[in-house]
């Protein structure tokens, strides 16, 4: 199977190789015969891809430790939902399995575009082929992951405790379906140049893709905090790690980008603009790639083998210069007629809301890269912290939390003072309220806590905003269509799923908004060294060390559990089991925490050590909203599923479009 | 030859056979598009705007039941809209007139 896997392998670079060059040729020579020819590789190289995986994981289920990757990332005793989850685990699997993903993307694209628009997908399936080349070559020449050992040893040396968690099986496949998701609009923009066809149809024939990239990066990057939150054991969730911001550069240009793109719809402009963002959202997914595999920056999330740094920084380059190159060259016919109606409206605020993106992605690149600048340049590597993100991005979020309120009050093209006073009225009563309401409450001595009270006081306004919107609307349709509250609120979110979706997905970010500065501003936390039946007091919590348990879990896991008793007004109100677990052959033991979660805030108990007089050292936080974020998480979900929901609307009149078109032009359709 | 040889002989010869016949078959087509007519590209662009332009009018109404824009706003703006829509209507028609002039030239021509 293995020789298999690692032939399969080869054969799809070269049939991806060959569609690449021979799409190219088919379009530019406008030849059938080799566009047929060429449209065959996609399922090729697919097939491929998936036999060289299946082979990896059968290797993985059968412990077939000939394999240098199977026996670096498995163990006999491993779990077999984590001998799955082991393909991703590595350097290796993992680029297999993004290719795996990538080439099941260009799959799925080729199925739904095959017989549409002949002008612009053989190009787009060239580029998505391309990226695929790319990864096959690493793959087959840079880091095999059928590598053999001569001499196959009796067990593996296991996969790496911290991985040993359910959200590895949940949170790598989520963000690759994001950052692999973004090759899909970047092939049809390069298509779109390279073809001169420049209308916004390379927008709608990928607008889904876009939608769908950036939510699986959006549950990615949230999946990735909840994981760091409940296995690394430090009380946080986020930390400005490298990797931790090399998939939330992409996000905010990725969110950027499905904002201006609203205004090429409407308004047939900002076309440069947004081809511009596209490009970057994918060099930002490449770039994350460098970041984690290059070796080059430290971090916890980093791969143990990471030496692609210099592949991946040649590829990168070659995006930027030929994506700047074709920008240039079509600039001409990029060129918009059209231009705003009013610096007042809501295209401007999108604007606004797209540099202020902008902004915070370029703070958090400058940040990320400033100790590879810093090494070059000084020769001693300077590694920017916590403070300085918080610092900038912190004011430049709030505007951006701003924004999201004043978007839906203004109108669309134009609007008038008069009117916005009016339409403010209410969301910046709420958020005066709660701006009353809050100051004799709570704390404002430090910069953190002004920033916490000022981000409440916004999400108070941003929230009415946003309801204000869906109560305006429903009761406009309750007048005009005679329907119920519901029925009305339904029928008008279902005709107008866009809109009331990304409403939706808003909340959401409010949400979030709200649990980071609570969480981040509130939080307390103490650390206490018990005997047996000590106890101590935190918020108003008694927590007592009650026993400390050793349990056998298997032939190669150890797991010390110290049992507390929370009180709380005199009651027992939760028994806390914070645990290390040794595992055989691995030098440091691993914490899994233990968090009581409600919408008020959780409790976060870690056993940070033991002694053999069964003493022990306990650290417990106290972090107040933080559900509040994953609460957002699944707001956002919601919202986004209404947003991409098929709208028979817009199918119908696509029919239309392309029925008219063949009516008078009877060519093959090119919709 | 050993059985796992076969089956990689077997994949690389259903490849080049898969990629292959297209080179080598019989064609009825030759071209993969016909040449550009500007016209249609121009036909389906109007098309998408027109419904765009529908859209904003749509919009703009719902934007004004719901008080988000002042009356002088709403007539100004869906006079715009209007004059845009009547704008691309005409073009789109005389497109069609052109249209079906060619079409029936073309079929007398056969």
């Amino acid at each position: 199977m293995n020789d298999i896997g690692e032939f399969t392998l080869l054969v799809a670079l070269a049939t991806a190789l060959y569609g690449c060059v021979a799409y190219v040729m088919s379009a530019r020579g406008n030849r059938i015969d080799l566009y047929l020819s060429a449209d065959k590789t996609p399922f090729i190289v697919w097939t491929c891809v998936m036999i060289s995986s299946i082979c990896l994981w059968k290797a993985f289920l059968t412990d077939d430790f000939s394999l240098q990757y199977v026996w670096a990332y498995s163990n006999r005793e491993l779990d077999t939902f984590y001998k799955i989850s082991s393909f991703w685990g590595g350097q290796k699997g993992s680029l297999l399995f993004w290719t795996l993903l990538l080439s099941t993307y260009m799959l799925v694209v080729y199925f739904q575009n095959r017989s549409k628009n002949l002008r612009v997908v053989p190009y787009a399936m060239a580029v998505m082929l391309a990226v695929v080349v790319f990864f096959l070559f690493l793959i087959n020449f840079s880091t095999n992951p059928f590598e053999r050992i001569p001499l196959p040893p009796e067990d593996g040396r296991g996969l790496n405790p911290l991985l040993q968690n359910y959200w590895m099986v949940i949170h790598p496949p989520t963000l690759y379906l994001g950052y692999v998701g973004f090759t899909v609009p970047f092939a049809f923009a390069v298509a779109a140049l390279l073809s001169k066809n420049l209308d916004d149809g390379w927008i709608r024939m990928t607008r889904k893709w876009s939608l769908i990239s950036w939510f699986f990066l959006c549950m990615g990057n949230l999946f990735g905090a909840s994981w760091a939150y409940v296995e690394l054991g430090w009380g946080g969730y986020w930390a400005w790690d490298p990797v931790e911001n090399a998939a939330f550069m992409p996000l905010l240009i990725a969110t950027a980008f499905l904002h201006s793109v609203m205004i090429q719809e409407k308004k047939d402009m900002m076309k440069v603009w947004n081809m511009s963002l596209i490009f970057l959202t994918f060099a930002m997914t490449i770039f994350g790639t460098f970041i984690t595999r290059s070796g080059l920056i430290q971090s916890v999330h980093t791969f143990d083998e990471a030496t692609l740094g210099y592949y991946f920084l040649a590829f990168l380059f070659v995006i930027i210069v030929a994506c700047t190159a074709l920008i240039i060259i079509r600039l001409p016919l990029l060129k918009s007629a059209n231009e705003l109606d009013s610096f007042l409206s809501r295209e401007s605020s999108f604007l606004f809301n797209n540099l202020v993106l902008l902004g915070i992605a370029f703070a958090t690149f400058w940040g990320t890269i400033f100790p590879i600048i810093s090494e070059a340049v000084r020769g001693v590597k300077i590694t920017v912290g916590p403070p300085f993100y918080n610092q900038v991005n912190v004011p430049i979020g709030l505007a951006l939390l701003a924004l999201i309120g004043i978007g839906p009050v203004i109108a669309w093209r134009k609007a008038t003072f008069s009117n916005l006073k009016k339409n403010f009225l209410k969301p910046v009563s709420a958020g005066i309220v709660m701006a009353v309401a809050l100051f004799p409450v709570i704390p404002l001595g430090s910069r953190a806590e002004i920033y916490t009270y000022v981000t409440f006081v916004l999400c108070a306004f941003v929230l009415t905003s946003i309801l204000t919107e869906f109560y305006k609307g429903t009761v406009s349709r309750m007048g005009s269509h005679d329907e119920s509250v519901v029925g009305a609120l339904t029928t008008m979110t279902w005709r107008n799923k866009r809109r009331y979706g990304g409403y939706t997905v808003h909340i959401g970010v409010v949400l979030i908004f709200a649990g980071i500065a609570g969480s981040q501003a509130y939080g307390t936390h103490t650390e206490k060294h018990l005997q047996l039946g000590d106890s101590f007091e935190i918020r108003g919590y008694t927590i007592k060390y009650e026993k400390l348990i050793a349990v056998q879990a298997t032939s190669i896991k150890t797991r010390i559990i110290a049992q507390l008793a929370v009180e709380r007004d005199g009651r027992r109100y939760w028994t806390a089991r914070p645990e290390k677990e040794f595992y055989k052959g691995q030098n440091q033991p691993v914490s899994e925490v233990d968090v009581l979660s409600t919408w008020k805030e959780d409790l976060y108990m870690i056993l940070a050590d033991f002694r053999e007089d069964e003493s022990a050292t306990i650290k417990v936080y106290v972090n107040p909203m933080v559900s509040w974020i994953w609460t957002g998480g699944w707001v956002i979900a919601f919202g986004t599923m209404i947003s991409m929901w098929p709208d028979r609307l817009e199918q119908r009149r696509r029919l239309d479009r392309v029925r008219r078109q063949e009516q008078l032009f009877p060519s093959p359709a090119q919709e | 030859m050993g059985f796992i040889h076969f089956l990689e002989l077997i994949l690389v010869v259903g490849i080049l056979l898969a990629v292959g016949i297209p080179l080598f078959g019989k064609l009825k087509l030759k071209k993969l598009v016909e040449a550009v007519d500007p016209a249609v590209d121009e036909y389906k662009h109007l098309l998408v705007r027109k419904e765009e332009t529908l859209i904003s009018i749509k919009e703009l109404e719902f934007d004004f039941s719901t008080g988000k824009i002042s009356e002088p706003d709403y007539k100004e703006l869906r006079h715009k809209l209007e004059t845009e829509a009547t704008r691309i209507l005409e073009h789109l028609d005389q497109l069609e007139e052109e249209g079906k002039k060619n079409k029936s030239v073309k079929s007398h021509q056969t």
